[in-house]
């Protein structure tokens, strides 16, 4: 097993789990309606929730402890993709990117539960059926906003005109990508995007939001290699600000 | 989290002579043989009166209670704390939508209680107009606030009206992990470093004085709620709260070395209460009116909300949505 | 705004400070009963309700709002509006008493849930299924099956027809929840820290 390669996979998911969790924690208190607040705190908890248990799973392939891995790294030590790190804008945006992320989750860990590293895999299993919540959560007010009114189509719309070049910068392939394949630990970003594609264009076919042209679409890549857009930085400032007053003190 | 007795001004019984002397027995030994009252019960005007405005205080008190915890969401330290404290925050939201709930099946709508908190026209709990600096003063609000709030919350759950009780039934279940989770925290604050220690120090110092406002006036300068008592709406006096959490608390805070700022806080060992100097209830009513260092924040942060989410609420409304007041 | 909270400092400008503008009538949407059910064999128990603009959001909105810790296999919910409601009794006055027999007897008949209140102050529990044609009748029909000795204070009756159910494939939306145990009280065990401190301190 190419252990480099696995590493770079763990990592560049579990960052993404984190930064989107902590994103999706900003509107706890702040939600459109009491009960959206809670659900969307629900899935936060389990987005950090899930990045903890793969970093766990980094520290024993000899990694630092997650608490040290998640909240004394820089920017440029992350593998998140940029669509995660952005701000959460208003309503419309946040909830575009859940759609187009966790739609995107689904299916990996639907793939990685298929993963030759049987931790991988195992956690995976659990993963999945956490996720199917969320992707339902998304599914259903997609589909509730993008067929609603004016003003909430037009939101949601520009909002999908935006992420969706940030989106496909999360499928930017490791540079092991040929070994994770070969090796059958994941089945590789290309996939995971056909099939991500295929969902998204189902999904939204439901509402009247018009999807971009896939075609003339550019990625916005460079997160996955730590080269991050001016928002993470601060965002790990603050998160570790308390962390950091004493990083060797249990708090 | 909600302290109970937020004010002094007295209530009107007159109504309750014009009120169906048949029915009103009726319900009276209802309450009396210990049944519960259920919304579609026949009720005096001036229980339904006092039940929503009870309710709807600790509902708000949730919702504004959620937003000085709220603002160390981003930043608690390490991965348990940052998902326990999401939680725990989550809770407090989720309390409020469950009072609501609750105070709904009186005839009150959740637009016309959420108005009414954005406007200042009704209260919540004081303490949550005041400011948490640092990460040890939201580990002071969820272990010591919540444990005052359970003090009120345990009495209410034994009150007579079903569906607040069903909701404080549940809220203090989940309460038992709002304290743990607060004094595991305190413990690791307790136990560390110099810097950790002080900085809960200091917050116990900057809280002790809205905790003691917590569970309302003095009985001695507080309106007489014999009524209150007897329909089992009021379960305990705001003095006997305080004395309860004195009683719990205070030995826990002391056990861990720190100090109270209040040189006369001891138990009298013969009464079995504690005495202590007098809050300054002048203070306490300087903030419930709006003159406190963050009341202007949390209820501008709560319009903003409910701003922000408007086009949100306007759009998932169909031709077919209707409002009928809840059933239980 | 000038906040503690990074989170209020990044607030957008939304009107003016202090300007208020009413909710217009259904802001808060409609509401729908949530019934949950803890295990599986366990009946279904009215939980509470949620505020939502349908069935389909209602069941996506009570997941989080009332099975976020414990244990939950299956959750339902109604619109408010689609429950029928027994009169309401007290002491030792069956509800079932106050239900007159069916004079109608239907044709088309279609299943209702019923549900009993046992106690004032707790909650309204699942107790079986009826076939009838209207809701009196689902009432009525109640009594013949359901009633015996224990007193019942309050009924009601909801058309299966009306309930977004849990789909088989959404059962495992579940799976996970036994081990969030951050929610839990048993999650945050201080004592031997503690224990350690008191004995260097009072040493």
């Amino acid at each position: 097993m190419n252990e480099t390669a696995l590493k770079e996979l763990l990592y560049k998911i579990a960052d993404d789990q984190l930064i989107l969790g902590h994103r999706n924690s900003e509107w706890t208190g702040f939600g459109p309606l009491l009960e959206e607040d809670i659900a969307f705190s629900s899935m936060a908890q389990d987005k950090v929730g899930q990045s903890y248990a793969l970093y766990q799973m980094l520290q024993t392939l000899s990694e630092k402890d997650p608490d040290t891995v998640a909240f004394m790294r820089n920017s440029d030590q992350f593998h998140n993709s940029i669509l995660v790190e952005l701000p959460n804008g208003e309503y419309d945006f946040s909830l575009i990117r859940h759609f187009l992320y966790d739609t995107a989750e689904a299916i990996r860990f639907e793939m990685l539960s298929e993963s030759s590293y049987q931790p991988l895999a195992d956690i995976s299993k659990k993963i999945r059926a956490e996720l199917r919540y969320h992707t339902l959560h998304a599914n259903t007010w997609v589909k509730q906003l993008g067929s609603a009114t004016e003003e909430s189509i037009s939101r949601l719309q520009r909002s999908l005109d935006l992420a969706m070049p940030y989106a496909l910068g999360m499928f930017e392939e490791s540079p092991y990508e040929k070994e994770l394949i070969s090796s059958k630990i994941f089945g590789g970003e290309k996939e995971l995007k056909d099939r991500w594609v295929k969902k998204v264009e189902t999904i939204i076919a439901q509402t009247q939001l018009n999807l971009p042209d896939w075609k003339t679409l550019q990625p916005v890549t460079g997160g996955r290699a730590g080269k991050h857009s001016e928002y993470l930085q601060p965002l790990l400032d603050e998160m570790s600000e308390v962390f950091k007053i004493d990083p060797t003190a249990e708090w | 989290m909600y302290g109970g007795g937020n004010t002094f001004e007295g209530i009107k019984t007159d109504s309750i002579a014009q009120e169906d002397p048949i029915r009103l027995a009726e319900f009276e030994a209802r309450i009396e043989r210990g049944e519960k009252i259920e919304p579609t019960d026949w009720m005096p005007a001036l229980y339904r009166k006092q039940l929503i405005r009870m309710i709807e205080q600790h509902a708000h008190s949730e919702i504004i209670g959620a937003l000085p915890e709220g603002t160390w969401i981003t930043r608690a330290p390490g991965f348990k704390r940052k998902i326990s404290l999401m939680a725990k925050v989550q809770d407090e939201v989720g309390h409020g939508q469950l009072l609501y709930s609750a105070a709904e099946t009186l005839g009150k709508t959740r637009e016309e209680m959420i108005d009414d908190l954005i406007s200042g026209k009704s209260k919540y709990s004081n303490i949550f107009n005041y400011p948490a600096f640092t990460w040890a003063d939201s580990c002071f609000i969820s272990w010591l606030v919540d444990a005052g709030a359970i003090v009120n919350q345990l009495a209410n759950a034994k009150g007579s009206y079903g569906p607040y009780c069903r909701a404080l039934d549940r809220i203090c279940a989940e309460e038992s992990f709002h304290l743990k989770y607060g004094h595991h925290c305190v413990i690791y604050l307790a136990t560390g470093t110099q810097k950790q220690r002080d900085m809960f120090q200091e917050a116990i110092n900057r809280w002790w004085k809205p905790m003691m406002h917590f569970f309302g006036p003095s009985d001695k300068i507080s309106a007489h709620t014999e009524v209150l008592m007897r329909w089992k709406v009021k379960m305990s006096s705001n003095d006997d709260m305080r004395n309860q959490f004195l009683d719990m608390y205070v030995p826990k805070i002391w056990e861990l070395g720190f100090t109270i700022p209040d040189e006369n806080l001891k138990k009298n060992t013969e009464t079995g209460r504690w005495e202590y100097t007098e809050p300054d209830w002048e203070e306490f009513k300087r903030v419930i009116n709006g003159d406190g260092p963050c009341n202007k924040e949390r209820l501008e942060v709560r319009r903003i909300a409910e701003e922000r989410g408007r086009w949100v609420r306007q759009a998932l409304k169909k031709a077919q949505t209707q409002y009928t007041v809840p059933l239980a | 705004m000038k906040s503690l909270d990074p989170r209020v400092n990044r607030l957008p400008v939304v009107g003016k400070p202090g300007e208020i503008s009413p909710k217009v009538p259904l802001d808060q949407l409609g509401t729908f009963e949530v019934f949950v059910q803890p295990k599986e064999g366990k009946p279904f128990q009215h939980e509470g309700i949620v505020h939502a603009p349908d069935v389909e959001m209602a069941f996506v909105l009570a997941k989080e709002t009332f099975t976020r810790r414990f244990t939950c296999v299956s959750l339902y919910v109604c619109d408010t509006r689609n429950v029928y409601v027994s009169p309401l009794t007290e002491a030792t006055s069956n509800a079932y008493d106050l239900i007159s027999e069916a004079t109608e007897k239907s044709t088309h008949k279609t299943s209702y849930e019923i549900y009993h209140l046992l106690k004032r102050g707790k909650q309204h529990v699942h107790v079986g299924t009826v076939q009838a044609g209207s809701p009196q009748e689902a009432m009525a029909e109640a009594k013949k099956v359901f009633k015996n000795d224990k007193t019942v204070y309050n009924i009601w009756a909801v058309k299966t027809s009306d309930i977004r159910f849990t789909t088989d494939e959404e059962k495992d939306l579940w799976l996970t929840l036994p081990e969030k145990k951050f929610r839990d009280a048993s999650a945050y065990k201080g004592g031997d820290k503690l224990k350690e401190f008191l004995e260097r301190h009072n040493a």
